[in-house]
């Protein structure tokens, strides 16, 4: 055992541990040091200098002082962190700092928390400034035109913090140092403000920064709350723990604890900003009945019987197949559980669908062909082992920050890197390899890529042989392919894939991530099978490091599948068309039978409200209308119905066509779990009392079930806790789960009975489906293309902006919405010229199904012939002019190659 | 390590088309804010990394672009008092506002010092100012040079081809090169004295994918001119060091970061390397020349480091050391000019040969630099442990005016007072044991009319406009110091001396680098021997 003393007491030490980290251990106190600079989520830097300690080789030796911040501990060496030598430095570069800091910020002021500057100058004792009055920087200008994060800078005291947070935390460089010497000055980019320069509003800065240099306009730093709750933030699906602080009821801020592991400290301007939603004006607050066209408030109870009437009504005439249900990925998973379980126990159907429908469900599909799990195979953690990184059709800065922001500093540091997307990201632009291809051309680019890794002789063939089926017809079909063709067809050079492939099969550690660019098309679950050959071909499962990953975009879109909320699969993925299966639930839920009839998939739901066959729709949290492709269909078949219900925080445009409105109440208004990309269970922790006469989703189900004549029974009171006891006992993979079990950072599936979790899946080709299976494909054209390019020749494909969550309905009830107002369509300026259409002006967009207005935006991050617009804004609606084509498995919509043609408004 | 991101994207264009020096190119055309910008998208940074770094520089940042003369204001020329002409014959051609300052062209031995057009010059009267600028010719910077033992580092390079195939011998045999350097017991020249050896052996241990050699060639302390002169009068041996650390340690780029007041080193070295490399003298070995844009910090290593990169050149932490961490954060050997020099000498005559030279502890020759002070200032060569009263008659050949004591080992050097001189040898240990430091072994004379307060208050207002600005001590500590020492000699304001004692204690043990550590040196030293004149002005 190796040691090293403090104060002359031998205590061990740790291999690649600083001086500080060894005192901060032994004494168990993180404070036993002051430190300024410091932050222990940053690369130790050494400017206060607050930390230093004396040194020396023996017990009374020559002494030395250094920072213990960034000096290693070695064996036998004496560290002595409080001599009357070092509090003398301490109090005098105190001192110095108080030349040129605000007298009056001194001390807290009443009412809010100290600083932790405030605190660390009260540890070492304020000294009185012995200085004369000489240069300051105490009359520099404040910044207060950005909508969140603000500047002080008379307060700054130069530690680099928000700059090196701002680096090393965002990857962004937006806070840097200008000037040298005593002159030095924090800039924003190039010496504006916040506003005005590339900032993503992450608040890293903010939160590191130990003074009031820079606040958020909540101050979150100095609040003194009356509770700090922690819990899962909503807004994608890494998945941030949140503490949220809450005076007198009220949200007041919120920030990114250190001890999570999803997100150690950090998180996105969504994450951390966008929560004054919550008691929006515009926030349902009461259930309401459409009477004579216009809506009425009710009570809970009429609104009930309401529903349950005409549920009722509707089963016992049209049987209760007439009946849909769309759950929700933004609710927990109790709630989806319990939704299922209404549509399939209580109303007896399995048509039950969410919205993995419109995102991921290909990659369950072809992961469970391929592998036999429909979900993430490694943790993001895995990042730091990879030396390669596969990113396929997907932005992670803009729609998985607090992972995007990870992916983009591997790529700044070097790692092998390649992307394929249409639109040149900015991950695009750093990678080593970017195949922009034509929009729709992803199978025919995996097969090329195959082609040269097999060319190349950089296929893992003992894996190959020890752990899959089906290699050979694959590789045979592979290399009866014409790359001449494919490279003509995908516009993506030979040489280009070659290289990529080439470099990726070289990677000791690949790591594969993918997102709604593969899966939203005609091909979906097809290039999620040709992903899953990619990995396996080269031994890229199994390992850490490596893996086929999905992006999960909501928060608990995986949860949901994993709560059945799917017409062909219930709680656990188990066949519903199976009759032990069917027992098997009926036994658990306590029934006397299950639904024998698989469901109907939303796009089916859809079509059969207009043919007539479904007469119902209960939709929990969905805006189906604004989100779903082709809006104009999916009035007509709302308009079809007989009985729509939904649970709702705002008056979507799906809520106009309800009859029944229940007003739910948000995350932070209810307990429960949400289960996120990388399979992780993680607490949501009710923060405040729900808002006005809201109910949180899972009461509501509950009371609806009741009304319907099912008694849950873990209680008419919804209780998080109870429920995850009965999914415990539903769900094989989680037969461990516990409320308690959870503890801070959750739990990734699966989990077993002695409440462990599993950070990786089908380890050392061990699949859960017994044997990898590879498939093989040709390339389709999509038949939007085949019927429409012609008179539509422009391809549209559609994505997320860092500042919106999908449709908007919360984020732009916050100041997120000052930050990004519009949706634009990114056009070639090449494309627009020819048309005459200028910069930020308005065009009309048409397809085949519609047209909408939406203002240019000029863009060399698409090739010509390629329009890009997001889908956040109603004052757009977007789907108004998307397609009807789905992936040909799921039927998820192909959002993503929409043939289009736009024009000039005179 | 901070800045691990910022490092990688430079990296990817690396030295060919380096970010550095796109920064300067773009600052020294007066570049609009645009340039700029186009810059931080070329390198994937943002634009705060740009301006970052171009405003940290005296020649890139801003509010400097449009000077056209900078005058020098280096210690020598200070206690020269021959500036006020330069800036008297400068006022009377440009704008005020086309008037910088430069600390230290290297013409210490005459001061009289400017740099206009890329060139560095002395005037000493109007007529030959205006002379300069309208014929804009080079001016040959002479001196005395001298040597009282082995001209290892002044004798001359007779058949450069024959110089340089040494290297050729060593090619296979890099552990035995390392262990001649070993038994010459050579230690660097910048002024820190690690043993030479040692950074090679490193190195040559690290595995990497890119390993460099890097020059420190940013002699920033006023008073120094040895590197200049082995630059501009001995390039290949300074070249031959390099070249010969690289097929030791297994690095195939050498990189010489000379400040851009060498106008002229830079030249000549250009054209020493274009010698070499086309006529084939060296091997897989190829060199590049960065030029300093006017900061004294840049001579700390890591901070030089972090110029190349064009990052802000702040210190970095240390470890990790530039053997493991160092350009790019690769495995690096940096040193300094003369240290590089010394290596052909001593492969060609043995390790021991070398250490017999010298004392037991600094062995070899060390350059001199002696200022416009004396009556024969120059660079002279002389054997470590030789003692300085010596060198000061038998070179120095005595003094123009009364002296009453110097500063050795540039700014941060201790101040020697006259009566101490005759104690002193020119090693490591005797300068170390009185409290001094030999440093770069850089001599100006500090003349007896020259009042110590202002002298100190001259230190540290160099350490407070040279701060790299990260450490709080050196920071603030340096300006406040730099503050009290200018208020005293303006008004009644007496200095209290705990506090003053307080500020040196707090730079010397709190700062990060031998910036703010190594100003309270010479201050203490000056508050000892010269108490008498100083005690006035404290209370």
């Amino acid at each position: 055992m190796k040691t090293a003393f403090i104060n002359n007491t031998s205590h061990e030490i740790h291999e690649g541990e600083t001086i500080l980290e060894f005192v901060r251990r032994v004494e168990e106190d993180e404070h036993v040091i002051p430190t300024m600079c410091q932050d222990n989520r940053l690369e130790n830097f050494g400017s206060c200098r607050i930390c230093s300690v004396e040194i020396a080789r023996d017990e009374n030796g020559d002494k030395k002082t250094v920072a213990s911040c960034h000096t290693p501990i070695s064996e036998g060496l004496y560290v002595y962190p409080h001599t009357h030598k070092i509090h003398r430095l301490r109090k005098n570069i105190v001192e110095l700092v108080l030349t040129d800091y605000p007298e009056d910020k001194v001390f807290p002021e009443n009412g809010k928390k100290a600083t932790p500057f405030q605190q660390t100058i009260q540890q070492i004792g304020i000294p009185n400034v012995r200085y004369p009055e000489g240069a300051n920087h105490l009359d520099i200008d404040k910044d207060t035109a950005h909508p969140y994060i603000k500047s002080d800078l008379s307060q700054c005291i130069n530690c680099y913090r928000c700059v090196r947070a701002c680096e090393e935390i965002q990857g962004e460089m937006v806070l840097g140092m200008s000037g040298r010497g005593f002159a030095t000055n924090i800039i924003k980019g190039f010496g504006e403000s916040f506003d005005t320069s590339a900032c993503v509003s992450c608040g890293a800065c903010v939160q590191t920064c130990p003074t009031e240099a820079l606040t958020d306009k909540f101050k979150t730093k100095t609040l003194l709350p009356d509770s700090i709750t922690r819990t899962t933030c909503t807004y994608c699906g890494v998945g941030c723990q949140l503490e949220v602080s809450v005076i007198d009821g009220e949200i007041k801020g919120i920030q990114a604890p250190e001890t999570a592991e999803v997100n150690e400290g950090h998180t996105c301007l969504k994450g951390r900003f966008a929560f004054e939603f919550y008691n929006h004006p515009e926030r349902l607050r009461e259930p309401m009945i459409k009477r004579n066209g216009t809506f009425e408030e009710v009570t809970w109870e009429e609104a009930y019987d309401y529903i349950a009437t005409k549920i009722k009504s509707i089963k016992q005439e049209h049987g209760p197949d007439a009946i849909g249900g769309f759950s929700s990925s933004r609710a927990t998973n109790e709630e989806n559980y319990l939704m299922q379980k209404m549509m399939r126990v209580a109303i007896g159907t399995n048509n039950i669908d969410g919205c993995a429908r419109v995102c991921h469900a290909p990659t369950a599909f072809g992961m469970q062909k391929a592998f036999g799990t429909g979900a993430a195979t490694n943790s993001i953690e895995d990042l730091k082992e990879a030396d390669a990184i596969f990113l396929f059709g997907a932005n992670p800065l803009k729609g998985h920050p607090v992972t995007g922001a990870k992916i983009k500093q591997a790529f700044m540091k070097g790692v092998t890197s390649i992307v394929v997307d249409p639109v040149k990201t900015k991950l695009a632009k750093l990678a080593d390899y970017h195949l922009q291809i034509r929009p729709g051309t992803n199978v025919a680019i995996l097969n090329m890529f195959a082609y040269y890794l097999i060319g190349a002789d950089l296929v893992d063939t003992p894996f190959i042989l020890g752990y899959t089926e089906k290699y050979q017809e694959f590789k045979d079909h592979v290399m009866s392919l014409d790359m001449d063709a494919l490279s003509e067809l995908t516009g993506v050079s030979k040489g280009l894939v070659r290289d990529a492939a080439i470099a990726y099969g070289r990677a000791e550690r690949a790591m594969e991530f993918h997102g709604l660019g593969v899966t939203e098309h005609f091909q979906g679950s097809k290039t999620v099978m040709l992903l899953s050959n990619i990995v396996m071909m080269t031994g890229n499962v199994g390992r850490t490091g490596v893996g086929l990953n999905p992006l999960r975009g909501q928060n608990n879109v995986q949860g949901a599948a994993d709560m059945g909320v799917q017409p062909h699969q219930g709680a656990g993925y188990l066949d519903v068309n199976s009759p032990e299966i069917q027992n098997y639930y009926a036994e658990k839920y306590q029934v006397a039978a299950m639904p024998k009839k698989e469901g109907m998939k939303i796009p089916i739901m859809l079509n059969a409200a207009i043919n007539g066959d479904l007469k119902a729709l209960y939709i929990m949290g969905e805006d189906t209308i604004m989100t779903d492709p082709n809006t104009n269909h999916s009035i007509k078949a709302f308009e079809n119905l007989e009985l729509i219900v939904v649970q709702e925080l705002f008056m979507t445009a799906t809520c106009n066509l309800a009859d029944v409105i229940l007003p739910a109440s948000s995350y932070f208004e209810k307990d429960g779990t949400f289960t996120n990309g990388e399979r992780r269970v993680q607490r949501v922790n009710k923060v405040i009392n729900p808002i006005g006469n809201t109910k949180p989703d899972g009461q509501i189900i509950i009371d609806m079930m009741a009304k319907l004549g099912y008694n849950q029974p873990t209680g008419l009171k919804y209780n998080a806790s109870k429920v995850i006891e009965e999914i415990a006992d539903v769900i094989p993979f989680m037969s461990g789960l516990t409320w308690e079990g959870l503890g801070a950072n959750g739990l990734q599936w699966p989990i077993n009975e002695s409440g462990e979790g599993t950070k990786m899946l089908h380890v050392h080709g061990a699949f859960k489906k017994g044997i990898g299976t590879f498939h093989h494909f040709d390339f389709k054209e999509s038949p939007e293309i085949e019927s429409h390019i012609d008179e539509y020749p422009f391809i549209l494909t559609t994505g997320r902006e860092l500042e919106h969550y999908n449709s908007g309905t919360m984020t732009r009830r916050t100041h997120n919405q000052d930050l990004l107002s519009k949706d634009y369509l990114e056009v070639n300026p090449k494309d627009a010229i020819k048309k005459n259409i200028n910069d930020n002006e308005l065009v009309r967009i048409f397809s085949e199904r519609g047209s909408v207005e939406i203002p240019v935006k000029y863009s060399k991050n698409v090739k010509r012939g390629v329009l890009r617009t997001t889908f956040h804004q109603p004052d757009v609606f977007i789907n108004i002019i998307t397609g009807s084509v789905g992936d040909e498995e799921t039927l998820t919509p192909e959002y993503k190659v929409v043939a289009v043609d736009f024009e000039k408004i005179n | 390590m901070a800045n691990k991101n910022i490092r990688a994207l430079s990296y990817r264009k690396g030295l060919d088309d380096n970010l550095f020096e796109n920064i300067a190119e773009v600052s020294n055309n007066k570049g609009t804010d645009t340039e700029f910008k186009e810059l931080s998208k070329k390198y994937m940074v943002d634009d705060s990394v740009i301006l970052g770094t171009s405003s940290f520089y005296d020649f890139t940042r801003k509010e400097n672009r449009n000077k056209k003369i900078h005058i020098c204001s280096g210690t020598a020329c200070m206690v020269s008092k021959k500036q006020g002409d330069v800036i008297n014959f400068a006022k009377a051609n440009f704008n005020e506002d086309e008037i910088g300052h430069a600390a230290c062209v290297g013409r210490c031995h005459t001061n009289h010092a400017f740099m206009l057009d890329n060139k560095t010059y002395s005037a000493s009267n109007a007529e030959s100012f205006n002379d300069i600028l309208k014929n804009k010719s080079i001016q040959k910077n002479e001196y005395n040079v001298g040597c009282n033992t082995k001209s290892i580092l002044t004798g001359p390079v007779v058949d450069i081809k024959s110089f340089y195939s040494l290297a050729e011998n060593y090619r296979t045999l890099n552990e035995i090169a390392v262990n001649v350097l070993k038994t010459s017991k050579l230690r660097g020249r910048g002024g820190a004295g690690f043993p030479f050896w040692f950074k090679l052996d490193t190195v040559l241990k690290e595995s990497a994918d890119q390993k460099y050699i890097v020059c420190n060639a940013d002699e920033g302390d006023p008073g120094a001119f040895s590197d200049m002169y082995l630059m501009e009068e001995q390039p290949h041996k300074v070249l031959f060091g390099m070249y010969m650390s690289g097929i030791i340690v297994g690095a195939n780029v050498g990189v010489l970061y000379v400040r851009g007041e060498y106008p002229d080193s830079i030249r000549i070295l250009k054209e020493a390397i274009d010698l070499i490399e086309n006529e084939g003298y060296i091997k897989n070995f190829k060199f590049k020349i960065i030029e300093g844009q006017g900061s004294y910090v840049c001579g700390e290593e890591t901070a030089l480091l972090n110029s190349i990169e064009g990052l802000r050149p702040e210190v970095r932490v240390r470890p990790p050391y530039p053997a493991q961490y160092g350009l790019y954060g690769k495995p690096t050997v940096l040193s300094n000019v003369e240290t590089f020099a010394n290596v052909h000498w001593i492969l060609e005559n043995s390790g021991a040969t070398y250490a017999k030279l010298g004392t037991d502890a600094s062995t070899g020759t060390k350059l001199v630099s002696l200022d416009g002070r004396f009556n024969a200032p120059g660079i002279y060569e002389i054997e470590m442990g030789t003692n300085l009263n010596t060198i000061f008659n038998e070179f120095g050949k005595g003094f123009v005016e009364p002296i009453k004591g110097f500063q050795i080992g540039g700014p941060l050097g201790g101040i020697v007072p006259l009566s101490k001189v005759d104690a002193l040898t020119l090693d490591f240990e005797s300068f170390s044991s009185n409290s001094f430091l030999l440093g770069h072994a850089s001599v100006v004379s500090i003349p007896a009319s020259f009042p110590m307060i202002k002298f100190l208050e001259h230190l540290m207002e160099f350490t407070a406009l040279e701060s790299c600005g990260k450490c709080y001590p050196c920071r603030i500590g340096s300006q406040r110091g730099f503050e009290m020492l200018q208020k005293a000699q303006e008004t009644h304001f007496l200095i209290d001396k705990n506090l003053f004692n307080d500020l040196l204690e707090t730079l010397e043990i709190g700062s990060l680098c031998a910036l703010g550590g190594g100003v309270p040196l010479p201050m203490k030293n000056a508050l000892h021997y010269f108490e008498d004149e100083l005690k006035s002005y404290f209370n």
